[in-house]
């Protein structure tokens, strides 16, 4: 019995040692996570709009910028904007820059499809009621259509945010020191693997919070189309 | 006789159909026009190209003496420049068979939006009209209300009232009772029928032949992308004269 209770002192106390560094590794991939939604949902939206505008110079550079971005891998994109800037035009981004820059811009592609096939499912009959009210193009995207397809698009987008959760432990690829990385930097060192298991609880835990968001903002914006009275 | 709406000699087709082989209308102020005529026939194509839901190949079509569209030397549709093509449509009000109400807006909203967005009337004013047309449509109570919560019969009641806030110089109905069920029909028909009897212009068209009988004032009867028949409800319904319109007729009533 006083074996096993001081082994378990003993890992306790190992945990209390790895903890400050997975916090911080945490910290790091949290960043990552937040910066990258709040700057490629909103820019997701531009690039959709380019993909079905009329003009056709525009539509193919969107059209264009959507097939790179989601047509190679995302590991090959964050060694692109880390190391071959770097070594082709002598552009330094410090690994946290560079692994923003790639994410926003490759989830903004995810978004932007996302976007699009929620403006398409708006029935015709929107448009063209907005039509005969006289209202002009960007009145009817903007005060009929779009917000309609916030709602359709909903579980698409948290569907990509929860796995930008996971997508960020790419970025251990370059270097930055964000959970994956920390966790198994303690593996190697210690050949023990309980920091992995934490760093999967933690992932866990931002998921779980993600779903629970989520779901909150589904209720919120479908209240309105529910038959019974909110 | 004052003008609302003219056109002439219009051709539209759709890939390989021809939906419109040059149909003429032309609708006075204040009266009431209902078109009747089998499914393809064109009747709905000629309503959406009223405001131009549907682009013409060719034609002249002038609403309240104003060109919206005539046809060039080669015999092509040419279209006025798209801010006066947008005025001249919201000069048409119309209303759906599906409805097509906002459902991200209340029924206050969705009756207010375009006054507000398109006419720019100060939104107090909008609102103020707002409520007076729901009210007119029986709907006073519902003004808080999302479309969702609403009976077909309802949505429909607030979507005339829509197209009625926009002031239109004419009122456009495409079978606006096809997708309500038979016994609430009746409580858009009876808004349609207070309306014939203000002085609203309105091209309706429509299935229901009783309707179309009583509240018209002149019938057009089409087939084939083209008018076949036109006159007074009686003219049309006691005395048809081609075949064409007396096997319609006879077929509605064997329905």
């Amino acid at each position: 019995m006083v074996n096993v209770s001081a082994q378990i002192m003993e890992t306790l106390e190992y945990i209390g040692l790895l903890m400050p560094s997975l916090m911080m590794g945490a910290w790091e991939s949290l960043k990552l996570f937040t910066l990258t939604l709040l700057l490629s949902i909103p820019l997701g939206l531009p690039i959709t709009l380019g993909s079905i505008s009329k003009f056709p110079p525009f539509r193919w550079i969107c059209k264009l910028y959507i097939l790179i971005f989601r047509g190679t891998p995302l590991l090959l994109q964050l060694f692109f904007f880390y190391f071959a800037l770097a070594i082709a035009l002598d552009i330094r981004l410090t690994v946290f820059a560079a692994a923003t820059v790639t994410f926003v811009l490759n989830y903004a592609a995810y978004f932007a499809e996302i976007y699009r096939g929620g403006i398409e499912s708006i029935e015709k009959g929107q448009h063209e009621a907005a039509y005969s009210l006289g209202l002009s193009k960007n009145k009817t995207m903007m005060g009929i259509i779009l917000p309609q397809t916030v709602k359709r698009v909903l579980p698409a987008v948290s569907n990509e945010a929860i796995i930008l959760v996971k997508d960020t432990a790419l970025a251990s690829a370059i270097g930055m020191a964000e959970l994956m990385k920390v966790s198994r930097s303690a593996l190697n060192r210690d050949t023990d693997p309980t920091a992995l298991l934490i760093a999967a609880l933690i992932y866990l835990v931002f998921t779980m919070v993600l779903t629970v968001i989520s779901t909150r903002l589904e209720k919120k914006y479908s209240k309105h189309e529910s038959k019974e009275d909110s | 006789m004052e003008k609302v709406l003219q056109m002439t000699d219009i051709v539209k087709h759709f890939k390989n159909v021809e939906a419109l082989r040059g149909v003429s209308l032309s609708v006075n102020r204040g009266e009431t026009v209902a078109i009747i005529g089998p499914s393809g026939s064109g009747k709905s194509t000629l309503l959406r190209c009223i405001n131009r839901l549907e682009k013409i190949n060719s034609g002249t079509i002038i609403i309240n003496d104003e060109e919206l569209c005539h046809t060039d030397s080669h015999g092509k549709a040419v279209y006025q420049p798209e801010k006066t093509v947008r005025r001249l449509c919201s000069e048409t009000g119309m209303v759906f068979q599906h409805f097509n109400l906002f459902p991200h807006m209340t029924c206050l909203k969705n009756v207010s939006y375009g006054p507000i967005k398109v006419k720019k009337v100060p939104k107090e004013e909008a609102l103020e009209d707002g409520l007076k047309y729901l009210e007119l449509v029986g709907l006073l109570d519902k003004k808080d209300v999302y479309p969702a919560q609403l009976s077909g019969g309802q949505k429909q009641r607030v979507a005339i009232a829509r197209a009625l806030a926009m002031h239109p110089e004419i009122l456009l109905f495409d079978e606006p009772t096809s997708s309500l069920d038979p016994e609430i029909t009746g409580e858009v028909l009876a808004v349609i029928r207070k309306l014939a009897k203000s002085n609203i212009t309105m091209v309706i068209v429509t299935h229901e032949m009783g309707f179309a009988k009583e509240v018209a004032d002149r019938v057009i009867f089409m087939d084939n992308g083209l008018i076949v028949e036109e006159g007074s409800p009686e003219d049309i319904f006691i005395h048809p004269q081609s075949n064409r319109l007396k096997d319609f007729l006879s077929s509605m009533l064997l329905v």
